[in-house]
């Protein structure tokens, strides 16, 4: 709705314009949208004329309701910019408000995940700085891979724990409302998994991007990190979601390390990695979709 | 007025539940109309689980349950009945860096108020309920404990629910909350099945035509608040000394000794049964 002052109503004693009578019409039956509402609310306390024709169309309990979700609809935060920027993008407005009890879609979530890949882009920078020929003296070096096990380690764990964050019962302080409300517990999942793995996927990628490592090192830590988070969503249909994760870790973390103690840690993400992850993927994902009752029924089992 | 509770409120038959060793429900059978009912029993004695099964939260080893003859282990009958509830849990937490409205606003999206004015709407009416209006804007760490516990209340009670599940609701509250708290309940429209467990019998008393009391995970009494009041008839008495062979003894405000026990001694002064005295007698039977 779109408020005109169009003077409509005749002139009043300290106010020089009016709303339109549709306007008041609007406020005194609760129609008029959050805008036009405030308008008409601010006005109305200095002009008496306009007080009395909203008075004539409504008694004072409704215009009291009105009032009250008026401050309601005020106090229900719209996000911002960027939320109304994913709305336009068909994103449904309720589903962003889901996201806002997310522990890992957190500013302070987000900055410790950016301060931990500092902390390993730095690292692995500075070694390629000192030792620009392959790694200090009487170490066995593989070169370009040794400094990037910290990264290759760290990164996809990052995702997982930004994911994991989404779904464990135990970062929801209000879980068990959600448990029994009838909006879907498959759907609250991945609505808040799928946007924890996007917003930790995006520091890791751009971490990698400033890694001294291959030019696809980006593309490559992707599929490993997706595989890792699949592989916890589906174990937790079976298991708690704390033994979920914690497998879901290890089952990174062993060949990593192995790797990087035996060979090269690099070859967790080249061929044969990255074959594995896309199985691992997919079969996760399998899991997900034959067991998605399992998530229905209480979203996830303490 | 017989009613039908397999349509029109719950039934709960035999049912049981184990957390590992510990029996939280044994064979429990119960049927809840329309209208307060009250849930009295000692910590441990499986209210809150018997509340969480209801609310389809918890899913019981074995037993039925019927919510407005639904079958909450049917998976479109269950998403029904929690379209019905109103729940609040004996622990629930928040997101402190909720505000009020906007932690509303979010039990309101999870219950399926999606339209943003619809759920201002929901969010300003319960406000408005919990005597809460000016709170919309403020953030729920700020809040004090009665507060809190109000919006608690409140949440539970967004789209008006058929069936409310309060877990010890007026935990918290102040004398002038918890008399606002029952003002509340018995004017909510539309006669809700309320099921209210407290460890407040005065809250049973005042305001729940029914009361159940629990121990060990089994139904020990339903009735009404009188006739659990009326169970402790006769070893309810009250003298100018304490008396060691009974079961408790406190004094009351007239500085006398009040006592419940099983044998009144020939010479007592018979005292009027309460409903807590009605309790106290029956789980001190239980544990005799």
């Amino acid at each position: 709705m779109t408020l005109s002052f169009s003077g409509a109503t005749g002139p009043t004693a300290g106010a020089s314009w009016h709303p339109s009578d549709d306007d008041l019409a609007g406020y005194a039956n609760g129609a008029a949208d959050g805008v036009a509402a405030w308008s008409v609310e601010s006005h109305l306390g200095a002009c008496a004329s306009c007080r009395s024709a909203v008075s004539a169309q409504a008694d004072g309990e409704q215009l009291a309701r009105n009032r009250a979700v008026l401050l309601a609809l005020v106090a229900i935060p719209d996000g911002g910019r960027l939320r109304r920027l994913v709305c336009r993008c068909g994103i449904p407005d309720h589903l962003l408000s889901l996201l806002t009890a997310t522990s890992s879609l957190r500013r302070s979530w987000l900055l410790a995940v950016v301060g931990v890949l500092a902390v390993v882009t730095g690292e692995a920078v500075l070694v390629q700085h000192l030792w620009p020929g392959g790694g200090p003296p009487g170490m066995t070096w593989h070169p370009g891979a040794a400094e990037l096990a910290p990264f290759l380690l760290v990164g996809p764990l990052l995702v997982l724990a930004g994911v994991a964050a989404a779904f464990m019962p135990a970062m929801d302080p209000s879980y068990r409302l959600a448990v029994a409300a009838p909006f879907s517990g498959l759907t609250l999942l991945l609505v808040r998994s799928v946007s924890a793995l996007v917003a930790a996927l995006l520091p890791v990628v751009c971490a990698a991007f400033v890694m001294p490592g291959p030019s696809w090192l980006p593309a490559a830590v992707l599929l490993p990190s997706l595989a890792v988070c699949a592989l916890a969503l589906a174990a937790v249909t079976t298991v708690g979601p704390v033994a979920a994760v914690v497998a879901a870790g290890a089952l990174w973390v062993v060949p990593v390390v192995w790797l990087a103690a035996a060979r090269s840690s690099l070859e967790v993400v080249q061929g044969h990695g990255q074959a594995l992850c896309a199985v691992v993927f997919v079969a996760a994902v399998l899991v997900v979709f034959v067991r998605r009752d399992r998530l229905e029924m209480g979203w996830v089992q303490q | 007025m017989t009613v039908d509770v397999r349509n029109d409120g719950v039934l709960v038959e035999g049912l049981s539940r184990r957390y590992g060793q510990i029996r939280a429900l044994d064979g429990l059978n119960l049927n809840l109309e329309r209208g307060i009912t009250g849930l009295l029993g000692p910590n441990g004695a499986g209210k809150s689980t018997l509340m969480s099964v209801l609310a389809t939260v918890n899913e019981p080893d074995t037993g039925q349950v019927s919510v407005f003859g639904l079958n909450p282990r049917n998976g479109g009958e269950r998403v029904e009945i929690r379209r019905r509830l109103g729940y609040l849990p004996q622990e629930l937490g928040y997101h402190r860096h909720f505000t009020v409205a906007a932690f509303l606003d979010y039990v309101a999206i999870l219950k399926e108020i999606v339209g943003r004015r619809r759920r201002a709407e929901e969010v300003a009416r319960v406000l408005a309920l919990v005597g809460m209006e000016r709170f919309g804007r403020r953030r729920i760490r700020g809040l004090s404990g009665g507060f809190r516990q109000r919006l608690a209340i409140a949440q539970a009670l967004l789209g008006s629910p058929e069936l409310l599940i309060l877990d010890e609701p007026t935990a918290g509250l102040d004398t002038e909350q918890r008399l606002r708290f029952r003002e509340l309940l018995s004017n909510l429209p539309g006669d809700p099945v309320i099921v209210l467990s407290t460890h407040q019998a005065d809250d049973i008393a005042a305001i729940c035509p029914r009361v159940v009391v629990m121990l060990d995970g089994q139904v020990r009494f339903a009735g009404t608040p009188a006739a659990l009041a009326e169970s402790a008839a006769g070893h309810v008495w009250t003298a100018d000394q304490r008396n060691e062979s009974a079961h408790l003894s406190w004094r009351d405000g007239d500085a006398r000794w009040r006592h419940i026990g099983d044998h009144p001694p020939a010479d007592h002064e018979a005292a009027k049964p309460t409903v807590e005295d009605g309790y106290l007698m029956l789980s001190q039977t239980k544990e005799a």
